[in-house]
């Protein structure tokens, strides 16, 4: 199996994430999306790591994997602190701030 | 058993012995089992407690907290295992010991923080 | 399978002379995490004022005894070339440790509003009894400073970052306080929550695309630092497809924070909703930041495929600039009329940058500092016009203010024509220095239409001031508060600096010169 396959996948995978963002409503499924949409990236990281035959991809996935973890963490609360007033994570319901 | 598919043979005989298995088992259950439903044997079993509330009750905010505190310091244990590798070689010794206990300073410093602020207490 | 062994790493070398300004912010950062958790609530704010101011002085500090170590003339690469101290690198850290400063100032004011501009505790459901509460009685929380600290430490790692790991591991570190920061209004929660909530999900989107970039360019060049990406650029014998994703794809990240057409969609809403002191800092050392980062990946990294991207990013240019200013003469409130300005000044470094020689690197960074001292100011001075609800925002409320405060409104004045571009103000100084630039570089088309724009963007300035001095107060007109001693020192700084670049700009514009050289 040649590894040009799993680019194809990553380029699936990241699509599908940003397509997930521009149409999802909720904003912790926005956000998973997001998420989707880094994992496409380290997927590719990984890859590409193999195909040059160094190590540094997979390093940089790792990094890549927790600086997602400190995004989620900041995210959901504020998302929480959002959700605590209006009860509802829509980001359509985020409609003070425009024009 | 030979050839280039060989080991699969194993595997796929494997597996219909699994499947023939499990369905001979489940079908001799319900062939010698008493069959006398009532309420009480059909709702959720938790432990022997009564089970409160709908079974898509929403999770504790409290949980979430330590979730997210779990995920953090889990996923920045990631660094530790190439550190492990590496740090006994020649060449790196003490230096990386020093930079790796700073590394994880500085993840205690944020358990430190979050022990002060009264989020590891459950009130 | 196996293809490198664990025995060919060897410790990268790490100079920490070098590296300091970055090391002791972030590690002052963490001091007040500690102080922050084991000194008394009354003790706090003064002692994180203190390690903050201190901090970024001792930053300041050490930046210039580097650049005076000839750090400037001969660049050193560090940390395995992860982090490049060069000319330029020094004077973009030192931009946004002065701007930080003032910032500061702004933001530990505690007079203006009584306690502080920022809630008491963030976890309070917004519009409950107990957040009138606190936003009656209680102080600020002081858990701003140090974050503020961990975001200008970062933003100080990303303009030296020399591989695009280190950079998008410090985008983050700068970006992740900043959308915490957005959330802590003690005023309006629910319209800083909701700035905050945009700012992150289109900040993640972006940094997911700024993620997916730094794959592909791997992918190309077998590495990630840039000047191996600079030479694989060159040799033949590469497809230069992912070489151009990735491009695409870090550009995508870089100018949304750069807050560029069309990357901007975030920028008003969260210049609007944020606490105005963040908006200042954001308006000034983000901006900073951001087109340090630019600068760099343009001059270091993709120099010798300029032909053929320079075209594409020109045509952002000339969108930023244009769309900025129109939008900007629609606006009715003075903070996204700031915001679309803000935009607009974005397209107008970005003109600087596409000069693409050594003029253009000076005229960015100059343009930079100039920009970032007046915006700084001009917000300081939005907190001061107040009614009961909080910082009167909305144009209309405006009116007349030149006679219920005739130096506020004079101030005010003097900044709207500095970003008007009038002369004798460091906002004309900067656009000469980056249009001449660019004319130098050969792009008049871009110089057009920067012009263009910025004089219609003089049309919304020249707006407010007609309305402050021209039109009568309304009966309830906003009251101007007395400025607490930060606040009038910022103010100060913001509108002398101003006025110094505008008559004696060969004082900046020579450091800028001789900054002006990237270490490959």
């Amino acid at each position: 199996m040649t590894p040009t396959y799993y680019l194809v996948l990553s380029a699936a995978l990241f699509c599908v994430g940003a397509v997930g963002v521009l149409i999802r409503r909720n904003a912790i499924v926005v956000f998973m999306s997001v998420e989707l949409m880094l994992n496409a990236g380290n997927l590719a990281l990984v890859t590409f790591a193999r195909i040059n035959g160094s190590l540094d991809g997979q390093i940089m996935a790792f990094f890549v994997m927790v600086v997602a973890a400190a995004e989620v963490v900041v995210g959901l609360a504020i998302i929480m602190s959002i959700f605590r007033t209006r009860r509802s994570a829509s980001v359509d319901d985020s409609n003070l701030l425009k024009y | 058993m030979s050839g280039y598919l060989g080991s699969y043979a194993t595997l796929g005989i494997l597996l219909v012995v699994g499947v023939v298995l499990f369905g001979a088992a489940f079908a001799g259950n319900r062939l010698l089992r008493p069959h006398r439903p009532d309420p009480g044997k059909l709702t959720t079993y938790e432990s022997g407690v009564d089970p409160v509330g709908g079974d898509w009750a929403q999770a504790e905010i409290r949980y979430y907290v330590f979730a997210y505190l779990y995920v953090l310091f889990a996923v920045e244990s990631v660094f530790l295992f190439p550190w492990a590798l590496v740090f006994a070689r020649p060449g790196f010794g003490t230096t990386t010991l020093v930079e790796m206990a700073v590394f994880v300073a500085v993840l205690l410093l944020g358990l430190l923080y979050a022990w002060r602020k009264g989020v590891l207490r459950w009130t | 399978m196996n293809p490198v062994l664990a025995a060919d790493i060897t410790l990268p070398h790490i100079n920490y002379g070098a590296i300091a300004p970055i090391l002791i912010l972030l590690g002052m950062a963490c001091v007040g995490v500690l102080a922050e958790a084991f000194l008394p609530r009354t003790l706090r704010y003064p002692v994180q004022v203190l390690v903050s101011l201190v901090a970024q002085v001792a930053g300041l500090a050490t930046i210039i005894g580097l650049a005076l170590s000839n750090y400037a003339k001969k660049p050193t690469l560090t940390a395995g070339d992860a982090l490049a101290v060069d000319g330029p690198g020094l004077f973009l850290q030192g931009a946004v440790l002065v701007l930080g400063i003032v910032a500061t100032l702004l933001i530990a004011e505690r007079s203006v509003e009584r306690g502080g501009a920022f809630v008491a505790q963030a976890a309070v459901t917004a519009g409950s009894e107990a957040d009138a509460e606190q936003a009656r009685r209680q102080p600020s929380q002081t858990e701003i400073f140090p974050l503020s600290l961990f975001a200008l430490g970062g933003m100080m790692l990303f303009v030296s970052a020399n591989d695009l790991l280190t950079m998008f591991v410090a985008l983050e570190v700068f970006s992740l306080p900043l959308y915490l920061m957005c959330a802590l209004a003690r005023r309006r929660r629910l319209l800083s929550q909701e700035a905050a909530v945009k700012y992150f999900l289109l900040g993640a989107f972006s940094s997911a695309f700024f993620v997916y970039g730094i794959a592909m360019l791997y992918g190309f060049a077998g590495s990630v630092k840039f000047h191996d990406i600079a030479v694989a650029a060159i040799s033949s014998g590469k497809s230069d497809l992912l070489m151009f994703i990735g491009l695409a794809m870090l550009a995508i990240g870089l100018l949304f924070k750069a807050a560029a057409v069309p990357f901007h969609v975030w920028t008003p809403d969260v210049y609007q909703g944020a606490p105005t002191p963040v908006t200042a800092l954001m308006a000034s050392c983000t901006k900073v930041a951001a087109f340090g980062g630019i600068l760099r990946i343009f001059y270091v990294a993709f120099l010798d495929s300029r032909w053929d991207w320079r075209p594409v990013i020109g045509v952002i240019a000339v969108l930023t600039m244009v769309i900025g200013a129109i939008l900007a003469v629609t606006q009715t409130d003075i903070k996204r009329l700031l915001a679309y300005s803000s935009i607009a000044n974005a397209g107008y470094v970005l003109t600087g940058v596409l000069a693409m020689q050594k003029d253009g690197i000076s005229s960015s960074l100059f343009y930079l500092v100039t920009y970032g001292f007046t915006v700084l100011a001009a917000f300081g001075l939005v907190t001061l016009v107040r009614d009961q609800d909080g910082e009167a925002t909305h144009l209309s409320r405006w009116a007349g203010l030149g006679r219920k405060a005739p130096v506020l409104a004079g101030v005010f004045t003097f900044l709207m024509l500095s970003f008007a571009g009038i002369p004798l103000t460091s906002g004309f100084t900067g656009k000469f220095a980056v249009f001449s630039a660019a004319l130098g570089g050969g792009q008049t088309t871009l110089v057009i239409f920067g012009v263009l724009s910025s004089v219609l963007l003089a049309f919304p300035y020249l707006r407010v001031v007609v309305l402050m001095y021209l039109q009568e107060p309304a009966a309830d007109a906003p009251t101007v508060a007395v400025p607490g001693a930060l606040t009038s020192a910022a103010l100060a700084i913001g509108a002398i600096v101003t006025l110094l670049l505008g008559v004696w700009p060969s004082v900046l514009l020579d450091v800028a010169n001789s900054a002006a050289q990237f270490v490959g």
